[in-house]
């Protein structure tokens, strides 16, 4: 713990050492934070494509004819499978007393929830977390590094890369041999894509570049995991210090 | 002894003053809280009433207590970072009336309609010069949606200066766009995109 603390402290005093020489040359911190802007457009283009032509359509059928219940029961079964890279990623964390409770929480609704359908759990206010390789990553100090679209999979960052693997690695029905595999793993797809239908309503609603706004919410997001729900006030507050010396002008012509 | 007088009076002054200081904290945070009611409450009455007030009715209503909500003019700077240098001062005023325009609009859209949504305290506390309030907006299936609010005193008026939905932080993600279409197309680009924006939502209210 104390040594997933010194790192902590090591990570923020990194992010302040480099927040405000980020400000003050935007160019090159806008470049240097997506550094693969590019390609990743070219990637991006590529996924909204597919999303619009197969994954959102699809995904709007299923909702239509499917019920909420069977929906949120299919949620929580795949949900349930990947709860297993949950717990472990929670034990590299040196979240000990979390693992264990979350140990419980998986046996319970693996078993008396109907291989996860139910998530008998959370209705008895056992809460559920979030955790991943990324995010342990992040805990441990490494770098966000580069932003980086992938394809089909979409947003994801240099260090958010290899959670792929232990969710893969850590998730049951990679082991499964059986031609019910593929059928499963679809509906898995389009059931994650149904819960998105809305925030991507929203974003493209909102959004003046889909592009920056998916990346910059994408950033936030994991920053916000990575920290459970409370980042650090400077992140947010990140490009304040390039505004140094513009204060006096914006009171001046603040509207009220 | 006289020494002994003179640090217990320090310490009743110290402790005086600590609870003032105290209790002053303690009435700004109340106040900050009670700025976050009354958007919630703003918001409740404008859903409650959607279809009959319409969407320009529903602006209407809401755009004096989204003004009276927000530091626009630190948020506006802020969101433009290191281009806000190179606006003249009429540029400035565009940017921030239309910003303003668009933050209500895009209040008056959302909140469309009534599904017995209610907002719920989640906490409130001090760090440095902000006061973060988080409430939650809990939809009847018991979805929720968290929204933090960072506020600082503004004189004697506290005001948001950004909001953080599911932990997107909105000033971050504007930022980044408004960088972006600055830097590709200019301020005009900029202003009339926004512009297309709250078109757009008057529209498909």
């Amino acid at each position: 713990m104390t040594d997933n603390n010194n790192r902590r402290v090591l990570a923020m005093a990194l992010l302040v050492a480099i927040l405000p020489g980020c400000a003050t040359q935007s160019t090159l911190s806008e470049d240097e934070s997506d550094p693969l802007e590019g390609t990743n457009r070219a990637i991006y283009d590529f996924n909204e494509t597919l999303d619009a032509y197969v994954m959102r359509p699809v995904a709007e059928t299923y909702v239509d004819y499917t019920p909420e219940l069977v929906r949120d029961g299919v949620t929580n079964f795949f949900s349930n499978l990947g709860y297993i890279n949950v717990i472990f990623n929670q034990l590299l964390q040196g979240k000990v007393k979390q693992g264990i409770a979350d140990i419980g929480r998986f046996t319970i609704n693996s078993t008396l929830g109907i291989g996860g359908f139910i998530d008998i759990a959370s209705a008895g206010s056992v809460p559920k977390h979030d955790e991943d390789f990324g995010q342990t990553l992040g805990v441990w100090g490494v770098d966000e590094g580069a932003y980086i679209v992938l394809p089909v999979l979409g947003p994801s960052s240099a260090r958010d890369v290899p959670r792929y693997i232990t969710s893969t690695l850590l998730n049951p029905l990679f082991y499964i041999t059986s031609p019910i595999i593929g059928p499963t793993g679809v509906l898995g797809a389009v059931n994650e894509r149904s819960n998105f239908l809305e925030a991507t309503r929203l974003r493209d609603e909102a959004a003046l570049d889909p592009y920056t706004f998916t990346r910059e919410a994408y950033r936030q997001r994991r920053l916000n995991d990575i920290y459970d729900g409370d980042p650090p006030l400077d992140d947010w507050d990140e490009g304040e210090e390039g505004n140094e010396g513009e204060e006096a002008a914006s009171n001046v012509l603040r509207i009220e | 002894m006289m020494m002994n007088g003179y640090r217990a009076l320090t310490r009743v002054l110290i402790f005086a003053t600590a609870l003032v200081l105290g209790a002053d904290l303690q009435a700004g945070t109340a106040e900050a809280k009670s700025l976050i009611d009354k958007l919630h409450t703003t918001l409740l009455d404008v859903m409650k009433r959607a279809d009959a007030l319409g969407y320009s009715g529903r602006y209407d209503t809401l755009a004096p207590v989204v003004s009276a909500s927000f530091d626009f003019g630190t948020i506006g700077q802020k969101l433009l970072g290191r281009y806000w240098a190179g606006l003249d001062a009429d540029q400035r005023k565009r940017f921030l009336e239309t910003f303003e325009r668009l933050s209500t609009a895009t209040y008056a859209a959302r909140f469309d309609g009534f599904n017995n949504e209610t907002f719920r305290a989640v906490s409130q506390e001090t760090k440095g010069d902000w006061t973060i309030v988080t409430a939650e907006l809990v939809k009847s299936n018991g979805d929720t949606v968290q929204f933090k609010y960072i506020l600082k005193p503004e004189g004697e008026r506290w005001r948001i200066l950004n909001v953080f939905a599911d932990g997107v932080s909105e000033l971050a993600a504007r930022k980044a766009e408004y960088s972006t279409v600055m830097k590709d197309r200019g301020f005009d680009a900029l202003i009339a995109r926004i512009k297309d924006k709250i078109d757009h939502y008057a529209k498909g209210a």
